[in-house]
């Protein structure tokens, strides 16, 4: 499968998010609420960081009984690398836009 | 929550695990991450917004992941495609010809014999047998204008009804010339 662009609007705000707090294991409705994505849009978006190898993930035991395990994430280098460039990006154009 | 769970919450979970099962690869971590993340969400309502968002995700995923069409896949259904829609075409066709083409008469010519003619209009006339198939109206309508002097039904050997009427018919009709008013068959024809 050809790789997608990480480049959309929802794909850089999720990444800014995950970025924010790099080393922290993330659930899937905190992030939904965080970055405002519906969990329509928001999974198809951490599958597709996962299968590229920007997103790693894992299954934590919940805090409370009676409650099942909960996925969560958090960035590879590889996907901080990818977040901090987009970062430097967005800063850049917002200066050149500040400018002209 | 509740020991109940609202209709809100029943349907939130049936939309999830209908979404677990539509993901491509399910049972798969990413269903059950879906699935599981509802139970932490407090708001019913919020708990049915996601599931039906997350139904949505798999079905993308499901889009995304189809099996691509072979041409060899592809040529198959275009040619079972084309023969069937052939084969209703040809049915179709031979079941509206039954229906669009009427009834031709055969008219078969015989001598006449009319006492109750004028010697002036005989040469004139020409007498004869029509014979019609699928005919349902009575024959004194049918040769309305035309003299009847015989009417009979049988049955063809397709089992439509044959209609057979010995008529006599002006062989060069003309607006002048005087018009022979039917007479009453003289027998009821049975149809």
């Amino acid at each position: 499968m050809p790789r997608k662009s990480n480049n959309s609007r929802q794909t850089r705000a999720l990444l800014a998010a995950l970025l924010e707090r790099a080393q922290t294991w993330r659930h899937g409705y905190d992030l939904s609420k965080e970055t405002g994505l519906k969990s329509g849009t928001l999974y198809p978006l951490l599958m597709r960081l996962s299968e590229q190898g920007l997103l790693e993930s894992r299954w934590q035991e919940p805090e409370r009984s009676g409650l099942p395990p909960r996925h969560v994430y958090r960035l590879t280098a590889t996907g901080r690398a990818l977040a901090r460039e987009q970062e430097l990006e967005a800063v850049a154009t917002d200066r050149a836009g500040a400018w002209a | 929550m509740n020991a109940a769970p609202s209709r809100f919450r029943r349907l939130a979970v049936t939309l999830a695990r209908h979404a677990a099962r539509v993901l491509p690869g399910a049972p798969s971590s990413w269903a059950q991450a879906m699935r599981h993340e509802l139970d932490y969400i407090a708001d019913d309502s919020a708990a049915l917004r996601w599931a039906f968002g997350c139904m949505l995700a798999s079905y993308k995923a499901r889009f995304v992941h189809r099996p691509r069409l072979s041409l060899r896949a592809a040529w198959r259904q275009l040619a079972t495609s084309g023969a069937l829609m052939l084969l209703i075409g040809l049915a179709l066709q031979e079941h509206a010809g039954g229906q669009t083409e009427p009834p031709q008469p055969a008219f078969d010519e015989t001598t006449c014999d009319l006492p109750g003619v004028s010697p002036e209009l005989r040469p004139r006339l020409r007498c004869g047998t029509v014979s019609v198939r699928g005919i349902t109206t009575s024959p004194t309508r049918a040769v309305s204008g035309w003299r009847s002097s015989l009417s009979r039904t049988s049955s063809s050997p397709r089992g439509r009804s044959l209609l057979s009427i010995s008529v006599a018919a002006p062989a060069n009709p003309s607006p002048s010339m005087p018009r022979i008013r039917p007479e009453r068959p003289t027998r009821p024809a049975a149809i």
